[in-house]
């Protein structure tokens, strides 16, 4: 996985986690085995990294199942949103995957009802017009953020750019699997689960089926196309 | 054994990392197409198609 | 500004193709058994074919009018004025590639009776209907026998093409991400056929022109991306063939700025990027001609039909 910046060890931990979510969904399911020669566990900091990486995602079994989360998990989620305060000038990106994890919290944990100012969203300025390839490029990164419709939250911008743009992130669904960009395509089909009107020649089945075939033993792909298709039966609460 | 300063820096390329991969530049695409079967193709020349794709060459090294 | 590149890329090309015309000469070995049908004659047609489309798109008040009369004509001489296809259908009575030639003059109202006689006649046969062909090059061939002069009167021509179109990859309406380079020249073909190299023919159904609306953007962009430049101009003359006013998804502007970006400085299109400059080192490796003739061609014929799709000519 070619990510700017990121060592093997940081990526080993968050495939770490993305396995242990992947395990978690309904039907549970046969992740890939994770890359575990850390063994006994990351350190702090780096499991707190992962998480962040991994973001809303870590519940998001929780989130489709309306059930509670694993206690160890909710805290590493309330950590994680403290470790990780966004700066007010980070990229989109940054400043909405945090924005996610805020939200997944307030599904998953009624105690902690939060202040109003962190449901404040940030712009979708930087993606309502931008050309389709690069929409779908931040889409597929902010792919966590792609829930069903119908979820007693309030509305996230970027998922009605998403579902305005439909024809757009289904080219570049097309567009990521002709780079064999795995993790793009895994995203990019997350969002097209949730929107209507893909158009019906995509073969969006068979084409998470191919993602999975040819990406999925990196358990992040992995992890994004299981989501996807239970999404797309809707196979949740 | 670590030192309080080598935590602090170990922490800071950790947040620097992080940072990063949550706007990742997109990957390079990687593209191969399927190999043509030279041997598989009639002495007819049924695969060579008119004003389409060009002569195959075999590849250099 | 797109109108000036086009122009640019289109002058270029038909310049290049001037200036190296003699490198389409059909010479010795075109009609011996072991000289190359892809070194001789597909070039020669390949050049005759986009000729006669892009004469219909040039205004004759243009310059570059009297350039593709000229490489037409040259062409036309090439073959004797179709004696030498004549021959050719008599060296090889059962390939389809000399028919496939000849439409492409007579499609531009250059013909040879005698090779139309006979080439009925051998069209005829039931072994014809059985060569195993792809499809697209079956319907390459069907379109072929028309442009000739027979089976034009055929009162279940369309019947045909569909059937024989619905066996394509395009026109199957496969999932997009099944694209790659083979499926791509193949559906190129396919619009060619059906459209006549741009200049009407039976049209595409509605269903397929629909499809490749919604999907051309994404294989364009990506073929572009990857820097195969050949399928790319293919792709654009596809656009330009698309019926009702340009999809503002496929991304024009950009794609003939690459285009024009991607050229050698003699005007020459490269097939693919990185496959430009002639390789001193390695005396095996094919002409520069060779590896820019078809690229060339298709840029040439491409910007032509875009060029016209707007009406700005």
């Amino acid at each position: 996985m070619k990510q700017s910046g990121t060592t093997a060890l940081l990526q080993g931990a968050v495939q770490d986690l993305a396995s242990r979510v992947a395990s978690a969904l309904p039907g549970g399911g046969h992740a890939p085995p994770a890359d575990t020669s850390a063994g006994g566990g990351p350190r702090g900091d780096l499991e707190l990294a992962a998480a962040r990486l991994l973001g809303a995602d870590l519940v998001l079994p929780s989130v489709l199942q309306r059930t509670a989360p694993a206690e160890d998990l909710l805290a590493l989620l309330r950590r994680t949103l403290d470790a990780f305060p966004p700066r007010p000038r980070a990229a989109p990106t940054v400043l909405w995957s945090h924005w996610g994890m805020r939200r997944a919290l307030r599904l998953v944990d009624v105690s902690a009802p939060g202040p109003d100012e962190s449901r404040a969203q940030p712009g979708v300025d930087w993606i309502a017009d931008a050309p389709w390839p690069l929409l779908t490029h931040q889409l597929a990164v902010l792919a966590p953020l792609a829930l069903p419709a119908t979820l007693p939250a309030e509305d996230c911008a970027v998922a009605r750019v998403a579902r305005e743009r439909t024809l757009d992130v289904s080219r570049g669904f097309v567009r990521a699997i002709r780079r064999r960009d795995w993790q793009q395509a895994a995203g990019a089909g997350r969002w097209l689960a949730v929107s209507e009107h893909v158009p019906a020649t995509l073969g969006l089945d068979a084409g998470l089926d191919f993602v999975e075939l040819m990406g999925g033993a990196d358990p992040r792909v992995y992890l994004q196309v299981r989501a996807a298709r239970l999404l797309r039966a809707r196979a949740f609460v | 054994m670590a030192s309080p300063e080598n935590i602090l820096d170990e922490g800071l390329v950790l947040d620097i990392e992080v940072e990063a991969a949550l706007d990742p530049a997109e990957p390079d695409g990687v593209y191969r197409d399927s190999r043509q079967c030279a041997a598989l193709a009639l002495s007819s020349g049924t695969t060579n198609l008119l004003l389409s794709p060009p002569t195959p060459r075999p590849k250099k090294g | 500004m797109t109108a000036t590149l086009l122009r640019q890329v289109e002058g270029a090309a038909l310049g290049w193709l001037s200036r190296n015309r003699d490198r389409f000469a059909l010479g010795t070995d075109a009609l011996t058994s072991d000289g190359s049908v892809n070194a001789t004659w597909k070039p020669l047609g390949e050049l005759a074919q986009v000729c006669s489309s892009l004469r219909v798109y040039i205004p004759r008040s243009d310059p570059l009018h009297a350039r593709v009369r000229d490489l037409l004509a040259f062409a036309w001489r090439e073959t004797e004025q179709g004696e030498l296809l004549v021959r050719l259908q008599r060296a090889e009575p059962f390939a389809t590639y000399p028919l496939e030639v000849y439409a492409a003059f007579a499609s531009a109202g250059l013909r040879h009776h005698g090779f139309e006689e006979a080439a009925a006649a051998l069209s005829r046969t039931r072994g014809r209907q059985l060569t195993e062909q792809d499809p697209t090059r079956r319907l390459g061939v069907v379109m072929a026998q028309r442009h000739s002069g027979f089976g034009r009167h055929d009162e279940r021509l369309d019947e045909r093409l569909d059937e024989i179109v619905r066996r394509t990859w395009l026109g199957g309406l496969p999932e997009p991400w099944t694209f790659e380079r083979s499926a791509g020249y193949a559906l190129t073909h396919v619009v060619f056929h059906l459209t006549d190299w741009g200049r009407g023919g039976p049209g595409l159904p509605s269903d397929l022109a629909a499809y490749l609306a919604t999907w051309l953007p994404a294989w364009l962009t990506t073929c572009l991306e990857a820097g195969m430049w050949d399928l790319g101009c293919e792709l654009l003359a596809v656009a330009a063939s698309l019926p009702g006013p340009p999809e503002e998804a496929v991304p024009v502007r950009d794609a003939w700025a690459a285009i024009a970006d991607a050229r050698l400085d003699s005007g020459a299109l490269p097939e693919e990027a990185g496959a430009g400059e002639a390789d001193a080192e390695d005396p095996g490796d094919a002409s520069p001609f060779a590896r820019c003739y078809h690229s060339t061609l298709m840029a040439a014929f491409a910007a032509g039909l875009t060029a016209g799709q707007g009406g700005s000519r």
